[in-house]
């Protein structure tokens, strides 16, 4: 398996993606014949309704979901084809993940939490931790590290799970509403420390927001709306 | 994912951080059912093998541990010849020479047929207790054996009789159901054959009794001597047997309650897998792949077997040997050979049994660990 960006500089590459659920009479098409398309070190938002399937996109490209038809590729990684352990080897090394609702391990400390994907890729105890201090510095949790999720506010677990999604140093940084279950004033912070970050670290960044305003601080804009309403699923403003 | 971040996250399911939560609770129950499990067939088969190490001690204390036998016909040639080359090789061993056949024995008022031993180390007249309660004889009685063998007389052929006061009475040979009667071996000889016959050479070697049968048909094979020769547990192979079955039987029926505490730990897993299904999609989504995800559950299920059945081992195999030592389970004098329930605790058994204990838990964590490892991560986020 290759890795490096191909396909003219395209970090993400969707052709054709399709995706539904439920079967017979219950079933229903979330995603239809997408085509869409990242740059390496974009910042994108993709913004919609509810339901549209901005969160399936996001569990597609980030290799999470299999798509029914279509084409998929990551850092010019074809990964249709790949088994469930050489997506999950590309999830750990080139995708980090934030999601909606945090998702941190509530029997694991804000360290053990952001040490796991290294933990997972076979680094040993003690350098996963140090890396982890590091990056909880880096998100101002430094004095956070042995709390337990349940002893941080929604935007400092938010901020862990930024930190968690930076730890192997991805190339491509996919957030599901990461601001979704904050206050004005924490999201704030939340989104301009991942616009911070991506800029830093050199990110290719693809946010699922509902928030309008954020979207705009964005390089680019997909608007994913209902099929009813449009004839392609994804329009670029 | 390496072993050690499925060991750190199974550990922290297992254990906890700082509060109870319903996973260390239902693994407490799979713990305990488990290890109950273990201790009960621990303690039962330890049970077993005191009762049966009884009766092998009796086996090694009272019977003969070789016998030397005719390859063909029911006399030894040369057994003087014999007995010294067996001596001379296998060295301190007992050798009794002997002869057998069955006889009437009668008392004043009833008769029964027993066998007839005559035996070169007897010096009185031994009567088992299977002989002496049917005929309702002790100690100082007379009996009276008649032989199947005839002798001419000016009355016509009588059968062959000579009288014998009882000596004493003996615990019959364990698993014997017919009474014996042992006699002097010159005796025998003149009852049973008229002449100085030997039927069979009887070998003891209280050090290694249970290979003194190998070691004798060795010198017999080296030396070409055509006799053929019966090791302990050739000579005890119904009883032995019938030992062998009880303890497989009841290890599987007990053993049955390993089955149920592997079944209740299957749902406790499957639960576990439930209730974490949003941590392993998290933890797929870092980068686990369904291998280790599968890993993790079997860890979970290997962790809970090992401590359980280690936790019952350790109590059931202290709680027999205490019992044992103190002879706390006392039984009723002149009913069982011994005064106290003996337990035995045997290092392999006890093995098997955990052996069994951990088989099982693989087996009830594979289910549950197959699962989790099919599913796609989305589908543990999209529950949330």
């Amino acid at each position: 398996m290759d890795s490096g960006v191909s396909e003219g500089g395209m970090m993400v590459r969707v052709e054709g993606l399709t995706k539904g659920f439920g079967s017979n009479v219950t079933r229903v098409e979330v995603i239809e014949d997408l085509d869409f398309e990242v740059s390496a070190g974009e910042l994108v938002a993709v913004v919609g309704p509810s339901g549209v399937g901005k969160s399936t996109l996001l569990h597609l490209i980030g290799l999470l979901d299999r798509a029914e038809r279509g084409r998929v590729v990551i850092d010019g990684i074809e990964t249709d084809d790949l088994d469930g352990a050489a997506r999950a080897g590309l999830r750990n090394r080139v995708i980090g993940f934030v999601f909606q609702h945090h998702n941190l391990l509530d029997e694991l400390d804000a360290l053990d939490n952001v040490a796991l994907p290294l933990r997972i890729a076979g680094q040993g105890s003690r350098s996963a931790r140090d890396r982890a201090v590091e990056l909880l510095a880096s998100v101002g949790l430094e004095n956070r590290a042995t709390h337990f999720p349940d002893q941080l506010s929604g935007g400092e677990q938010q901020r862990v799970s930024v930190a968690r999604a930076l730890a192997m140093r991805p190339k491509l940084l996919l957030a599901d509403e990461p601001t979704g279950n904050l206050d004005r004033d924490n999201a704030e912070r939340l989104f301009d420390l991942v616009t911070e970050l991506h800029l830093k670290v050199g990110l290719t960044s693809i946010i699922v927001t509902h928030n309008e305003e954020m979207a705009r601080r964005c390089d680019r804009i997909f608007r994913l709306a209902p099929r009813a309403d449009s004839l392609k699923d994804v329009r670029t403003i | 994912m390496s072993f050690g971040a499925e060991f750190h996250v199974a550990s922290r399911y297992l254990i906890g951080t700082r509060r109870w939560t319903p996973v260390v609770t239902v693994t407490l129950i799979s713990l305990l059912g488990l290890g109950l499990g273990v201790f009960a067939l621990v303690v039962t088969l330890a049970l077993l093998d005191g009762f049966q190490s009884g009766i092998r001690s009796q086996i090694e204390a009272h019977a003969a541990h070789a016998e030397i036998r005719p390859a063909s016909g029911r006399r030894i040639e040369e057994p003087e010849l014999l007995a010294s080359l067996l001596q001379d090789e296998l060295g301190e061993v007992e050798i009794v020479q002997v002869v057998r056949g069955t006889c009437l024995v009668s008392s004043d008022t009833d008769a029964v047929p027993a066998s007839v031993v005559g035996r070169s180390d007897a010096v009185g007249v031994l009567v088992d207790r299977v002989v002496s309660r049917r005929l309702g004889v002790g100690a100082g009685d007379r009996l009276e054996l008649i032989s199947a063998r005839q002798r001419l007389t000016p009355m016509g052929p009588l059968p062959v009789r000579i009288r014998a006061d009882i000596a004493r009475i003996v615990s019959p040979a364990p698993g014997a159901e017919e009474g014996t009667v042992s006699i002097p071996l010159d005796r025998a000889q003149r009852l049973l054959w008229g002449e100085a016959v030997i039927g069979g050479i009887e070998l003891r070697d209280a050090g290694d009794p249970w290979t003194l049968g190998q070691r004798a048909r060795k010198v017999v094979e080296a030396h070409g001597v055509a006799v053929e020769v019966a090791d302990l547990e050739a000579l005890h192979r119904p009883l032995l047997t019938a030992l062998a079955l009880e303890k497989t039987m009841i290890f599987v029926a007990v053993g049955l309650m390993l089955v149920v505490a592997a079944l209740n730990l299957l749902c406790n897993v499957a639960m576990v897998a439930a209730e974490k299904r949003k941590d392993l999609a998290v933890m797929a989504g870092l980068g686990c792949t369904p291998q280790s995800l599968r890993r993790l559950f079997l860890v979970l299920g290997l962790t809970i077997g090992l401590v359980g059945s280690v936790m019952g081992a350790v109590l059931g195999s202290g709680l027999a040997f205490i019992l044992d030592r103190t002879e706390a389970l006392e039984l009723p004098r002149g009913v069982f050979m011994v005064t106290a329930v003996p337990f035995s605790v045997d290092p392999a058994t006890v093995g098997l049994v955990v052996a069994t204990a951990l088989g099982l838990s693989t087996a009830a964590a594979w289910l549950p660990a197959r699962m989790v490892a099919r599913r796609e991560p989305a589908d543990g986020l999209r529950c949330e």
